[in-house]
């Protein structure tokens, strides 16, 4: 558990030495790098290049695992809506993470939530299966290192043996 | 940003200091992402000194690895439900509120969020004889209304007694006074307050958006980061130390007209469950004004949007008066 930028920095060189040793280790997830946008963006006080100092840092490392033991990166990320941009634009996808983040993001996933499940109408059931199950949407968007972009959507339910595609 | 000293680990005197300073180098973070070598080079030391040196403040300084199995056996030892007293509140929450996690409950004024938090608090101090915190914002929280909900659970005086002994009242009126209070309770006012025999199970904080929503807006980002700030204590405190915290907050009117929680889309994420509660506005229950209705809006274990109605009276159903905050005729201690 982290509780700071700083501490997600040294624990990644940590990292490092641990993946040197076990090269077993494939994975890396990151729940969530977004938790310290806002005390980074406080203690970096006016200026924006030091507010997102920790999190370039922390990025580059990231960039350099990913390269030297060719790992592969999950990472979390809230989206948050900023009050600035006028009521029009309930966009909730704007990235606004620091730039060396968001260059190395390849994948891109939107999850969001879908009103009512398919299988309303289902009464004669038992009572769990009619409980409504809550569908999410997921968008993906991917840019390779060419310039193109892809995107694909798919749904998927929670469910008690996991994340079930449909 | 932990700044270097000496004596934080075997190997960095001063002169080692002096030699790094020289070299730009003030924090942990900076050795730790610079070159060793060209540091070793730069700073005449030996390589294998600095990569020690290098070695010992990682081990102090980066969160602890903890394995899956460990984890899972840790939580599984350590979690507990909480009943809120209240069994329609308890289906909606999955049979309580669980340790470890933030509850959110959300509404409007007079919809009950006060009362809730006093009902739990006395529920969990009589019933399951666990030490409660409540930290109140708004000054609600009389003690005549506790007692007066205990002495509809139990008619012996010496059990309310030990029952309101139970419960930790701290009221306070800015988010720093909330910081302090809650560094505090987590540097070892939590053990502090384990009297009568049960320890902290519950933390309350009625309601977190009082303080912190006049910071909010603006271009300032200090009222988000304070927000931040105290969503990561009490998170961190209901892990540590197993408590489940417990938030109130009020509502706002979203772009399309639907009433949602405060405190905007960062706070969102923050808590575990949020339970939105409305008064409820039918013929029927005209003569019934405890009827409140809750509604699940976020929860990570029970399908949402499933709405339960509920009696506020429930905490004081054996015969108690009106379910009011103050009481206008009776003067205030």
């Amino acid at each position: 558990h982290c509780s700071s930028s700083s501490q997600l920095l040294l624990t990644l060189h940590f990292l490092e030495t641990t993946l040197s040793s076990r090269s077993s280790l494939a994975l890396l997830l990151i729940d969530s790098i977004s938790a310290f946008y806002w005390s980074d963006r406080s203690e970096g006080g006016a200026n924006i290049s030091k507010q997102e100092e920790k999190l370039s840092k922390s990025s580059e490392l990231l960039g350099r695992l990913l390269r030297d033991y060719r790992i592969t990166i999950f990472a979390t990320c809230h989206t948050i809506r900023r009050s600035t941009s006028g009521p029009s634009s309930s966009d909730t996808d704007r990235p606004y993470l620091c730039r060396t983040w968001q260059r190395l993001v390849t994948h891109r996933l939107l999850c969001s939530r879908q009103e009512a499940g398919p299988n309303q109408t289902a009464s004669d059931r038992g009572d769990r299966e009619q409980r409504r199950c809550q569908v999410f949407r997921v968008h993906c968007t991917s840019s390779s290192s060419t310039g193109t972009k892809g995107s694909r959507t798919s749904s998927f339910r929670v469910t008690d043996g996991g994340v079930e595609f449909i | 940003m932990v700044i270097l000293r000496e004596g934080m680990c075997p190997g960095l005197d001063e002169d080692l200091l002096r030699s790094l300073r020289a070299a730009d180098i003030r924090t942990v973070e900076d050795l730790v992402s610079s070159d060793t070598e060209e540091l070793a080079q730069k700073c005449a030391v030996s390589y294998k000194a600095l990569f020690a040196i290098r070695r010992v403040l990682l081990a102090q300084h980066t969160a602890f690895p903890v394995s899956g199995a460990d984890l899972y056996e840790e939580l599984l030892s350590s979690t507990a439900i909480l009943s809120t007293g209240n069994p329609s509140l308890d289906k909606l929450l999955d049979s309580g509120l669980f340790t470890g996690e933030i509850t959110e409950l959300s509404g409007g004024p007079g919809s009950g969020k006060s009362q809730v938090c006093f009902g739990v608090a006395v529920h969990i101090s009589h019933h399951l004889k666990q030490s409660v915190i409540y930290i109140d914002t708004n000054g609600g929280l009389t003690a005549k209304r506790l007692l007066q909900m205990l002495q509809s659970e139990t008619t012996n005086t010496d059990e309310q007694m030990e029952a309101l002994q139970r419960i930790q009242i701290f009221r306070l009126f800015d988010v720093y006074a909330l910081l302090d209070c809650l560094y505090g309770l987590c540097g070892g006012g939590l053990q502090q307050a384990s009297v009568g025999g049960g320890s902290v199970k519950a933390v309350i904080v009625d309601s977190v958006s009082a303080v912190i929503s006049p910071l909010l807006g603006g271009k300032q980002n200090e009222g988000m980061s304070l927000m931040i700030q105290v969503a990561g204590v009490l998170k961190s405190m209901a892990k540590d130390f197993s408590v489940a915290a417990l938030v109130t907050n009020h509502v706002t009117r979203s772009g399309s007209g639907d009433v949602q929680p405060g405190l905007g889309a960062s706070w969102s994420h923050v808590p575990r469950t949020r339970i939105l509660l409305e008064r409820v506005e039918t013929p029927l229950s005209a003569g019934r004004s405890g009827l409140r209705s809750a509604t699940l809006i976020k929860s990570s274990r029970q399908p949402l949007h499933v709405k339960q109605e509920f009696d506020l009276g429930w905490w004081s159903r054996a015969g108690g008066g009106p379910s009011g905050k103050r009481k206008l005729d009776q003067t205030e201690p």
